[in-house]
């Protein structure tokens, strides 16, 4: 599976969030800190990055570090793309 | 599909055979039944092929759900627990995982979900139940109320604390240490096998367990329920349409001051919101399972909304039912008594009406905050 560049991934969530919150996050920004997002929407960008990098973010990978900055999840679709099926 | 489904629809209103209503009064469906058509793999159908599964879309899941539903509240429970047990497995298991259990769910093996606790209803932050590892074991403790089916189940998944986060593992039910006592005479889908399920130092091989490490409690609990809301939901348009099929047949044949019912217009005004209800509820819900079967975000907020529509209509459709009915349906077993009992619970089940409020709330304000 192709691996996308770090910044295109960041980019594109940057972009993806301003456009389901109308807010502007910087690629470091805590999403969950306190005033941030909730687990729902938590479970709504797992199924984005899901179906925007054809991969799977299963079992070990649901830890919502994973998914607490831009650039943390750009870090997971990476290392997803490049490792294949995370639920091995 | 549209074969497989009608097969399959026509399949499960023989096996029910109209028994619904003995099933409500007695408090039990025959298991032979259940494990019939688990073995069939319906009673979970959107599990892929390649563990066993029918493979269906959640739009095809969900209008067989809805069948069913229309049918036997109480089956369709059953088959929303088994439904959760599968996606659960199939989202936090490992591949050997969902090799290793999905078969058994889809071959006539039956399975329940425990979340609630006596001190952790609507905040399930509040969970207790503790997993731990121990010499090589995994050591589960805990007190779980409510659990749909567990009465009949084979496997329980149950959601605990885990480290520093949670997980959720897969115990036999006859594990030593388990103990799974019926609710006693619950108030709706009575025959739905709603059990509490005491553990105590239930030990386990380390694969039992769905997950790892430092997993969020709220997105693992987010997860599996998206699935039931979605199941929920369905099985609403479901208790709808049992209840529209009922009342047509009854407002054109009785007849009052002279007249069938029908032509009251006090009376059409309720088969109006009947109708209503059931195709609101519809919508709702063909727009959620379309969004799960195309994979967009908007599934999250979507199945949240289906749920809260679909129960809210069917505790008012029921309702209305009834009122209709009247005598003719004020006998409990009968379709639109139990509807009205059951829709009730589906208000209260997989996210009460003011939970889904808050959440719909929430997810309104994110998406419009600054806009």
């Amino acid at each position: 599976m192709t691996v996308s560049p770090q910044s295109t991934i960041q980019q594109e969530l940057v972009d993806f969030l301003h456009s389901r919150t109308k807010k502007v996050w910087e690629e470091d920004t805590d999403l969950f800190a306190s005033g941030g997002l909730s687990s729902l929407f938590a479970m709504e960008i797992v199924v984005h990055l899901e179906k925007t990098y054809d991969v799977s973010v299963r079992g070990k990978d649901l830890r919502l570090d994973n998914f607490r900055t831009v650039t943390s999840m750009a870090t997971l679709v990476r290392r997803l793309q490049g490792a294949g099926d995370a639920g091995e | 599909m549209s074969d497989e489904y009608a097969d399959a629809a026509a399949a499960v209103t023989a096996l029910v055979a109209g028994r619904a209503g003995d099933w409500d009064l007695a408090g039990l469906i025959p298991e032979p039944l259940l494990r019939e058509l688990g073995a069939t793999g319906r009673l979970c159908a959107t599990v892929p092929a390649e563990y066993g599964g029918p493979g269906w879309s959640s739009l095809a899941g969900g209008q067989f759900t809805a069948h069913v539903g229309s049918l036997c509240s109480s089956l369709r429970s059953v088959m929303t627990s088994q439904g959760m047990a599968a996606w659960t497995v199939e989202r936090l298991g490992t591949a050997a995982q969902r090799r290793a259990y999905l078969p058994r769910l889809t071959s006539g093996e039956l399975a329940a979900v425990g979340f609630s606790e006596p001190l952790a209803g609507s905040d399930l932050s509040a969970i207790g139940t503790t997993i731990r590892s121990e010499g090589g074991m995994l050591v589960v403790d805990g007190h779980k109320v409510w659990v749909t089916a567990a009465h009949y189940a084979d496997l329980l998944v149950v959601f605990g604390r885990y480290g520093e986060g949670a997980a959720a593992v897969v115990i036999p039910a006859d594990a030593p240490g388990v103990r799974v006592r019926r609710v006693a005479d619950p108030m709706g889908c009575r025959a739905a096998g709603h059990a509490e399920v005491i553990l105590e130092g239930v030990r386990l091989p380390a694969d039992h367990l769905l997950g790892g490490d430092g997993l969020s409690l709220p997105l693992l609990v987010t997860t599996a329920l998206a699935y039931g809301r979605i199941s929920v939901a369905w099985g609403c348009v479901g208790i709808l349409r049992g209840c529209l099929a009922a009342v047509a047949s009854h407002v054109v044949s009785r007849r009052q001051f002279g007249e069938p019912l029908a032509s009251h217009q006090l009376v059409a005004r309720h088969v109006a919101e009947l109708y209503v209800a059931e195709q609101t509820a519809t919508r709702a819900c063909e727009h959620a399972s379309r969004c799960w079967d195309e994979g967009t975000p908007d599934m999250v907020g979507a199945t949240v909304l289906a749920k809260h529509v679909g129960a809210v209509q069917a505790a008012r459709g029921a309702a209305t039912a009834v009122q209709v009915m009247a005598s003719a349906g004020a006998q409990d077993g009968h379709v639109v008594a139990r509807a009205h009992r059951d829709a009730k619970l589906m208000e209260i089940i997989e996210g009460s009406n003011e939970m889904c409020e808050l959440m719909l709330a929430q997810h309104a304000l994110a998406t419009l905050e600054g806009s």
